[in-house]
């Protein structure tokens, strides 16, 4: 009985120790794809270990693909031009790409895997884009829902961007959240400083990101971020600057009013911002303060539905009404708009905008995406 | 059971931290497709389609955005809409993201308030799911039919 | 019993004792991957594939090593895991040679493991004590016929696509239905060989 018993476990451990064996020497040998090298723009080369996707293979080689999903291929935001080498194009990319994207080889770099040696083409912009170790060094509340965050950059890196560029902030696991993720979140701080970065950022209910930066994140805490990122900037030109953005939305025409100081521009700019109540209101004293450093700068807040308790005598109505009165007074041929808000916010400025002379190629706004 | 690789994908998405902090689920235990059904018959019992309630909550959501983040009296409701900025995948997986916002409607005369997203009008509309009970965003369909005062009696 | 040569048994896997249409085998996957000729003709490759390697390997480990130690009734656990090895290294060959039908098959190549028609080909060729020869033409057959079968219905599918079918027989309903009718089809041959 017990030779038996002993007779069947030995043999089953034997055929199953063996059938392992097997697939383990297998899996050595099927899914090493050795080293691949990727050319990138046909002047740089890179190395690297075959069998993991081409976003995450970028990234360990310092080239950051922009990416809002997490490499899950929902967002489309990694599409890359691969020439050469990334194989049939694969069922989960289908529905992100036009026929004309297909027809140009362009693919998600979070779905194409290494297999081979590639060749892709992205724009020389994302070379500079980094990856910086910083310290959170201040936290202060700027509304019930926006604080101010200050990253200090650790080690000897420096940040070089320009006023109305993005960082993207990496998140980490906390309370039920087990994976990181990646936002994306204007600098207001001077193109001047190298080593530190201001961020505006205002609680999204729901959010995984804010929500980590509102309620987990401390001072003296160590976060990663990438950038610099977008095309949202100032223009050269001489005429007047019209610049309109409510809530977190002042972060970029903060740093742009910084820059303006910095450069001593004589250009005259009216920056209107919108508001419901008092309590949305922040960040009043510098922009006293810039009023006094700028040759001609007017700071002009709105308040849409102002509380009795505010004792509110400034502008009251939607952003667009104070627009509206003050657009009629100053020469539209020159002048350039720079908006930063939500969509809805964004069509109302520039259709009054529009009417009044002010084409649209030279008002510049933020994508919000 | 054997799922298909769509509905183990589907499941992962809908967990806490993949598209939002809590999740879609709450502290729902059945399975995606049992909340939808559950859901659609409680449509069913009011003769309304989920495009019906999917048109309703677009036009509060259409008239709260005008106000930008200002609140709007629309005579028996008030609504507000919030935007934050960002885009989000539908955790049904299908290609095409969706704004942040957020809107909350009001109703003055019985004093209750719904809050939505335009994901989840987006999901009532195209996959009848309205989310899982005790999640963050989850609509009670009977609520919301009495709220907006659509269908009729029910019973 | 009279002895059928490995030819007759081929065949008759595949026309007039097909496993899917005669005994129901491997449903679950044949329902749900049956959506498009391509994809259809890659699992049925790949279950061909698993059904001839496992009905020799299983042949070999029952007669030299359960049968003569004289524990036959592990013959279920040791089979199924004999598949899954095979089904993993299939799975290995496939994700490095064809990432489309990789993803396309996706959950149902790992599943092959369960395909009740793998499993029931072992044992068949077990209980109707075939010789090696046999076994093997009747795995490479009976693959040969879930292939065939699974081709044809991906066909039809693809064609329905485009007609009106009544709301409550779409998707699993009229491929049970359309399954059925193709059976009966395939009983017609079985007055030509029998196998048990």
């Amino acid at each position: 009985m017990i030779s038996n018993i002993l007779l069947t476990v030995a043999l089953l451990c034997g055929i199953n120790g063996l059938l392992a064996l097997f697939l383990i020497i297998a899996e050595r040998f099927f899914l090493n794809y050795g080293p691949c090298t990727i050319t990138v723009n046909e002047s740089k080369t890179v190395r690297v270990p075959g069998g993991s996707s081409l976003l995450s293979t970028l990234n360990n080689e310092k080239i950051f693909l922009p990416s809002a999903c997490g490499g899950r291929g929902t967002c489309g935001t990694c599409k890359c031009r691969i020439t050469q080498g990334a194989g049939p194009l694969l069922p989960t990319e289908m529905p992100l790409l036009t026929q004309k994207e297909i027809a140009d080889q362009i693919r998600l770099a979070c779905q194409v895997k290494v297999k081979r040696d590639l060749s892709i083409r992205i724009p020389e912009a994302l070379f500079s884009i980094k990856e910086f170790k910083a310290q959170v060094t201040l936290i202060k509340d700027l509304t019930y829902d926006i604080k101010l965050i200050r990253f200090k950059i650790l080690g000897d890196d420096e940040i070089l961007f320009k006023p109305g560029q993005y960082v993207q902030l990496q998140s980490v696991s906390y309370d039920d959240v087990k994976e990181s993720v990646s936002r994306a979140y204007s600098i207001a701080s001077s193109s001047d400083e190298k080593k530190s970065i201001d961020l505006m950022i205002r609680l999204v209910p729901e959010g995984i990101c804010t929500t980590w930066v509102h309620q987990y994140l401390s001072e003296g805490d160590e976060v990663r971020f990438t950038g610099p990122m977008g095309d949202f900037c100032l223009c050269e030109g001489t005429g007047e600057i019209i610049m309109v953005a409510g809530g977190s939305g002042m972060a970029p025409i903060v740093s742009f009013l910084r820059y303006l100081i910095q450069t001593k521009s004589k250009r005259k700019v009216t920056y209107f911002f919108g508001a419901v109540t008092k309590k949305d209101l922040f960040y009043l004293d510098e922009m006293k303060r810039f009023e006094k450093e700028m040759v001609d700068f007017t700071f002009i807040p709105a308040l849409s539905q102002p509380e009795p308790d505010d004792q509110w005598d400034g502008e009251t109505g939607l952003i667009t009404v104070p627009m509206k009165k003050y657009i009629q007074q100053i020469d539209t041929e020159t002048c350039q708009a720079y908006l930063c808000g939500s969509p809805g916010m964004i069509k109302a400025c520039v259709q009054i905008l529009n009417e009044n002379g002010v084409t649209s190629d030279r008002i510049f706004y933020d994508p919000f995406a | 059971m054997k799922q298909t690789p769509g509905e183990q994908q589907l499941e992962i998405r809908f967990r806490p931290g993949q598209i939002t902090k809590s999740g879609f689920m709450g502290d729902d235990t059945r399975h995606i497709h049992d909340i939808i059904e559950a859901d659609g018959k409680v449509l069913e019992r009011f003769g309304l389609k989920k495009a019906d309630i999917a048109d309703r909550l677009t036009l509060f959501m259409d008239e709260g955005k005008k106000e930008l983040e200002g609140k709007v009296d629309l005579g028996e409701y008030v609504v507000q809409v919030h935007w934050a900025r960002g885009l989000m995948p539908c955790p049904f997986g299908e290609p095409g993201l969706h704004p942040k916002v957020v809107v909350h409607v009001f109703s003055k005369a019985s004093r209750q308030e719904i809050r939505y997203s335009q994901l989840s009008v987006h999901m009532i509309r195209k996959h009848g799911f309205w989310g899982g009970k005790g999640s963050v965003f989850r609509l009670e369909p009977i609520d919301v039919i009495r709220l907006l005062k659509m269908g009729g009696n029910g019973e | 019993m009279e002895y059928l040569s490995p030819i007759t048994i081929f065949f008759a896997a595949i026309f007039t004792s097909n496993i899917l249409l005669t005994y129901f085998l491997g449903m679950c996957s044949f329902l749900s991957v049956s959506k498009q000729i391509k994809t259809a003709f890659g699992l049925g490759l790949a279950v061909t594939f698993v059904l001839t390697i496992t009905s020799a390997l299983n042949y070999i480990i029952y007669y030299t090593l359960l049968q003569p130690f004289g524990i036959e009734y592990l013959r279920y656990i040791v089979f199924i895991v004999l598949v899954a090895a095979v089904v993993q290294l299939l799975e290995m060959f496939i994700q490095r040679f064809s990432e489309v039908l990789y993803i396309n098959l996706g959950i149902f190549l790992p599943l092959i493991t369960v395909n009740c028609a793998i499993l029931g080909v072992s044992l068949f060729m077990i209980i109707r004590e075939y010789t090696f020869l046999q076994s093997v033409f009747f795995g490479a057959g009976s693959g040969l016929g879930w292939l065939l079968v699974i081709v044809a219905m991906a066909g039809i599918r693809e064609r329905l696509n485009e007609q009106k079918i009544p709301p409550a027989l779409r998707g699993a309903g009229i491929v049970l239905i359309i399954s059925g009718i193709m059976a009966m089809g395939f009983v017609g041959f079985s007055g030509i060989v029998q196998i048990q």
